[in-house]
């Protein structure tokens, strides 16, 4: 096993540095090679990934985001997963949509990149990571707000050809990019997909949260609670995202606004979840390790049968 | 070029010629017919092949080497009626040997078109080559010269962009459109204004797939004309791509009354303007107010007219996209020096196609007695699969029919192998003649006759 993750630990930055220089190469040449082969290599890249993040979890019997580096490489995984679905699925529909690429899997590249440069494997070995329940929650949260941040991307590329377009620079992003409207679907399509899976993790959250709370003392249950500012933030979102599908589907809102709409939509989101993560209280929180939650009384044994059914 | 034939080209063409001597050159399929008939007649040349469009004339012919091409061509071209003085003269390029193959090729491939890298041009030599099939046995040469430009063309075409992006007025409008609309199918087009211009760019929009096009014009009756001439083509374009016909009493292209241009701008996604008006008639308030029925979706606004059609403040409109024909302009510069730039690759790729020319050409000299080597041999195998089929059953002669075809492939291919080896040609000549005197008995009328031109496959 460890001859394995120490495998991949060299091969998925070379696979992901492989798959942005295809992507790269399409972009500025508009290489038919590099069309041919982006996708098939990032495919590739998302199973070996996968395999190796499923080899990890056997090795540490945990959900491998057990720290920032481990984080990021799960970040790299959803990141050019999500994007190859959106691409997927607007295949066919205008030329260039793969030319989007090439800004993704480059901030796919350099989040693997860091994860297996520093990489250690002394992740703290916390109860919660080998909890099923909030393995789901992470795992859901992790894959919404990758889509959220594509939508943002998509967007962004939107009002930058929008600008071209109305400026009259038929420059590089005039020849490369897809069409106004395939970029609106494709950050749309991005929301389309975050929007079940933030539910799915609120729900599952909010389960395991019960559950969880079922099993510890009353006063650290009490700790537990829906009305964290950081749950019901998430919940903010979630109803905001919502919204802005539903004005898209049913009141035709497109075009500039919606894709400006967008951007700030996410700008918010991460400010908002910056701001409450530091100004208020929250049992919801991260400390050092951006997917480890710090509930040191867990840590402090004051209940040890919890911590013992879950470490076994 | 070495060998029993060469090849001549005398060419006039956009480069080297003005448009009244492009015009006087110019062979239509008619005098293309008389011409191919004369030379075809004179034993002076193997045969001939003339390509002319819009921007060129090419009279490509094969004659035996060391034969003066000129008087026969001379003769060829009064027959069919034109005028020899216009070949002859200083517009005239002139080019034999393997600098008219090169020639042919690099017009198959696009690289001397007006437009660098248009396609049509691979049609047209298609076009003249198929009349030419049709009206005699070209030679063996030219054959193989007019199939080696049809693969460098079509291998300039694939391998290489210098197809891509629009390098006229009406297709950079379609790609501009596309920048905006993934589907122009979803999407519908108004043009304002029923002129020739207008018509040129509402046709590329229905080639492209547009869903619905609108003609609004001042004189109702032209707009009608228009929308019905529109709709007639898009018909029968449709019947010949064997797409689905409009069901009666539908058109893809309608027409409506001038005092509805506000309506109809406020249905469109795409406005085409090319009045002759002397004043703007697409004004700021009706952009206005059409943007504002479209809830963010861009409206792109394309001026083709002189003088404008659109007023300047359109531009200030949030949401409406406003273009003339100098970004369009700007749009085919930018096209045709991406093109330009891969001209080193299409030229490396018509290289790659000489050099096959060229071995083909060194092999030349072995095809005639090959082929009749080969129909020795398969008579030969004809004869004993009938004695075969005479005694034993038709499965043993089927056999015995695919066991000799095996057998004539391989000494076939160790003679011709053995053949091209030989790299003095006084010793290959020998060969050959030996092999033509064991095999291949001269005046023997129960001989069949061999294709001259070999295993080459008609395009």
């Amino acid at each position: 096993m460890l001859v394995a993750l120490s495998f991949f630990k060299v091969l998925l930055p070379l696979l992901y540095l492989v798959v942005w220089g295809l992507y790269l190469w399409l972009f500025i040449g508009d290489s038919s090679v590099a069309r041919r082969l982006c996708s098939r290599v990032a495919g590739i890249t998302v199973l070996i990934h996968l395999s190796a993040m499923v080899v990890r979890a056997m090795e540490l019997r945990r959900l491998p985001m057990g720290n920032n580096l481990e984080f990021f490489s799960a970040l790299a995984l959803a990141t050019l997963a999500t994007y190859l679905v959106i691409e997927f699925r607007q295949r066919g529909r205008s030329g260039g949509v793969k030319n989007t690429g090439v800004l993704v899997t480059g901030v796919a590249f350099l989040f693997e990149f860091t994860a297996d440069a520093f990489i250690i494997n002394n992740a703290p070995d916390n109860p919660l990571l080998k909890d099923p329940g909030f393995a789901g929650h992470a795992v859901l949260v992790l894959f919404s707000y990758t889509a959220l941040s594509l939508s943002f991307i998509f967007a962004l590329l939107y009002l930058l050809l929008s600008r071209q377009l109305m400026n009259r620079h038929f420059g590089l992003l005039f020849r490369r990019l897809p069409s106004l409207e395939t970029l609106e679907k494709m950050s749309v399509g991005a929301v389309k997909l975050s929007i079940p899976l933030m539910l799915g993790a609120l729900i599952l959250g909010h389960l395991w949260m019960y559950d969880l709370a079922d099993r510890l003392p009353p006063d650290l249950a009490a700790k537990l609670s829906p009305w964290d500012p950081k749950v019901l933030i998430s919940w903010v979102i979630f109803l905001g995202y919502s919204l802005g599908l539903a004005g898209y589907r049913f009141l035709g809102w497109r075009g500039r606004r919606m894709n400006m709409l967008a951007v700030i939509a996410f700008v918010v989101t991460f400010t908002t979840m910056g701001l409450v993560h530091h100004f208020f209280p929250s049992f919801h929180k991260f400390q050092g390790h951006l997917a480890v939650w710090d509930l040191p009384v867990l840590e402090q044994t004051q209940a040890p049968a919890l911590v013992e059914e879950v470490s076994r | 070029m070495n060998g029993p034939s060469i090849i001549h080209l005398w060419s006039i063409n956009h480069k080297n010629a003005p448009t009244e001597v492009r015009e006087k050159a110019h062979i239509d399929p008619v005098a293309a017919v008389k011409l191919m008939d004369c030379l075809d007649e004179d034993p002076r040349c193997v045969s001939v092949i003339p390509v002319s469009t819009c921007n060129r004339t090419e009279v490509f012919l094969e004659t035996p080497d060391g034969v003066d091409p000129v008087e026969p061509l001379c003769e060829g071209l009064e027959a069919a009626g034109l005028d020899p003085a216009v070949f002859l003269g200083n517009h005239a390029l002139r080019l034999e040997g393997l600098q008219a193959v090169a020639h042919l090729f690099r017009v198959a491939a696009g690289l001397e078109s007006m437009m660098l890298g248009e396609p049509q041009i691979a049609a047209q030599i298609k076009d003249a080559y198929r009349l030419a099939r049709k009206h005699h046995e070209p030679g063996p040469g030219i054959l193989r010269a007019f199939q080696g430009a049809f693969r460098a063309g079509k291998r300039v075409r694939t391998e290489t962009k210098i197809t891509n992006g629009a390098v006229s007025v009406a297709f950079a409008a379609v790609e501009l459109a596309r920048k905006f609309f993934a589907r122009l199918s979803d999407h519908q087009a108004l043009l304002v204004g029923a002129g020739e211009t207008g018509a040129l760019a509402a046709r590329h929009f229905l080639q492209h797939s547009i869903g619905h096009l609108t003609v609004v014009n001042r004189s109702f009756d032209k707009a009608e004309e228009l929308a019905r001439t529109l709709n007639a083509e898009y018909q029968v374009a449709r019947a010949k791509q064997d797409g689905p016909l409009l069901a009666a009493g539908k058109a893809v292209v309608t027409a409506r009354p001038w005092d509805e241009l506000g309506a109809a701008m406020a249905q469109a996604d795409v406005i085409l303007s090319t009045t002759g008006a002397l004043e703007p008639v697409i004004l700021p308030d009706m952009v206005q107010a059409a943007v504002k029925t479209r809830r963010g979706n861009p409206l792109f606004l394309l001026d083709i007219a002189v003088p404008r059609d659109i007023h300047p403040d359109v531009a200030e409109i949030g949401g409406a996209f406003t273009f003339g024909l100098d970004d369009l302009d700007e749009i085919i510069a930018g096209n045709l020096q991406a093109r330009k730039g891969q001209i080193p690759h299409a030229e490396r790729i018509i290289n790659e196609e000489i050099v096959e020319f060229q071995k083909w050409l060194a092999d030349v000299d072995l095809r005639p007695t090959v082929a009749e080597f080969r129909a020795y041999l398969e008579d030969l195998k004809d004869k004993q699969v009938g004695f075969v089929r005479k005694k034993e059953s038709d499965e043993v002669a089927a056999a015995v029919d695919r066991s000799l075809k095996q057998f004539i492939k391989k000494v076939l291919g160790q003679s011709v192998s053995t053949l091209k080896s030989e790299e003095s040609p006084e010793v290959r000549e020998q060969d050959l003649a030996a092999l033509r005197r064991m095999f291949i008995p001269q005046g023997d009328p129960s001989r069949p006759r061999p294709n001259p031109a070999g295993s080459e496959q008609d395009h």
